[in-house]
């Protein structure tokens, strides 16, 4: 039990989505939602109205 | 700590004064001779019992990741409206297949036959999947086939860590538990890091391997993509002047393409002359290294059992093509876990290199081909 246990709190990093404007550069960082990923073409930039994309997912440590 | 030492000084200097220990009293003498009789004759038993629950410990981490791979995946699979109970004797009766590579007795020839041997096996996995699920996408059938492959593995380590464990057991053999205890931090590392690959797999994330693929991917942003061999895409770009041919595994689904088989027809059947062939990995980092470091080199930097290598190097040599290679360090978790942002981060650096040795090692109007290799779980094109 211990063992899981630590394999789980090994496991506890976030998944992060950056996406990119094509046309102002803007990048947003949100949280992973199902069905992203990398170069899915995303919402609409919220500075250009221009159209985004998905440019990376990455975990990072939960702090 | 520092309280009962100083007690058991003063009891051993008691027992000094009073005469019951030192040269000539029995105690002493029987404190230091039994154990010492006890060791001569029974300490390499001793030394084995240690082993052995060392080992026992390893094994049941191993069996509780097995249980837990098995019924992710059976979980997985049920989310697609299967019921459990159908599915669990299916997915045991998986686990258990098993592939036997050919003999090489007589190595000449021996790539053709393990490809042959590969692609009937994969052809038989899917086959498998589409019984499971008939309604999945080739995305989603090939995280599946993803998901049953670390299934499949994890229960494979854990059976051979039994065996051997059992069989020292049986013949009482100090050795093969000392070998076994030798082996074992480094099964357990890797068994730690394909349980690390399930949820990257079953959400569809991207994982450290896939870096080579996210480069080229970006790479072929806005460009037409075609079907170059099984799972492999490709696309023709322009640098400073030099042709690009751009080649990847094609995602955003689990697969690993046949890039030797992409290279092979760009060469071979369409006739292009390339005068250099780029390729970018996800490489094993020594400990000590930091994940996300970048190193160059020269040959064929793709892993696997050997065929796409084997293509790769074997065209490149015919026509005496320059083969660059581009790695982006990382441990064995790091690789098949959720992409970590240090290795996500080293695109654009990763990319620059491209672009020098691009500059350096050709001229205007050459042809180049950079091949992204990875697992695309979750990287598009």
């Amino acid at each position: 039990m211990n063992f899981m246990s630590s394999l789980e709190k090994r496991s506890k990093f976030l998944v992060f989505t950056v996406e990119e404007c094509s046309s102002c550069g803007l990048k947003t960082k949100r949280a992973f939602q199902s069905g992203d990923y990398v170069y899915k073409e995303g919402g609409e930039c919220t500075k250009c109205k221009g159209k985004t994309r998905i440019n990376m997912i990455y975990s990072e440590k939960a702090e | 700590m520092i309280v009962r030492r100083m007690v058991l000084f003063e009891l051993l200097q008691m027992l000094k004064l009073q005469g019951l220990l030192g040269q000539d009293s029995l105690i002493g003498l029987l404190l230091f001779w039994i154990p010492f009789i006890i060791f001569i004759f029974y300490g390499q038993r001793i030394q084995m019992w240690v082993s052995l629950s060392d080992v026992s410990r390893s094994l049941n981490k191993l069996k509780l990741m097995k249980e837990k791979s098995r019924k992710e995946a059976i979980d997985f699979i049920a989310t697609f409206g299967k019921s459990k109970e159908n599915l669990t004797e299916k997915i045991d009766q998986f686990l258990e297949y098993f592939t036997l590579l050919p003999v090489d007795l007589d190595p000449a020839g021996i790539v053709k036959k393990i490809e042959h041997v590969i692609n009937v096996r994969d052809e038989r996995v899917r086959a498998e999947i589409k019984r499971f699920v008939s309604s999945a996408t080739d995305t989603q059938a090939s995280n599946i086939e993803n998901i049953l492959e670390v299934a499949t593995a994890l229960n494979y380590y854990y059976k051979v860590v039994r065996h051997y464990y059992l069989l020292s057991k049986k013949t009482n053999s100090y050795f093969w538990v000392v070998q076994l205890q030798m082996v074992l931090p480094t099964v357990l590392q890797e068994a730690e890091a394909l349980m690390g690959a399930i949820d990257a797999f079953k959400q569809s994330q991207p994982i450290g391997d896939g870096i080579g693929a996210m480069v080229v991917g970006k790479m072929m942003n806005e460009k037409e993509k075609k079907t170059v061999a099984k799972d492999t895409v490709m696309s023709e770009s322009e640098y400073k002047g030099r042709v690009l041919y751009l080649i990847k595994a094609e995602g955003p689904g689990g697969n690993v393409g046949q890039p030797g088989n992409a290279l092979t027809l760009l060469i071979e059947e369409m006739g292009i002359k390339i005068d250099a062939i780029i390729m970018i990995d996800a490489a094993l980092k020594l400990e000590g290294e930091k994940t996300g470091e970048i190193a160059e080199g020269v040959g064929a930097i793709i892993g696997g059992i050997g065929v796409d290598r084997f293509k790769i190097e074997e065209v490149a040599s015919k026509h005496n093509i320059p083969l660059y290679a581009i790695a982006v360090k990382q441990s064995i978790i790091d690789a098949i876990s959720v992409m970590k942002k240090e290795i996500a981060e080293t695109m654009d650096k990763v990319m620059g290199i491209i672009n020098r040795i691009i500059e350096e090692k050709t001229k205007e109007g050459d042809k180049v081909v950079v091949i992204g290799v990875g697992n695309t779980v979750g990287v598009s094109q």
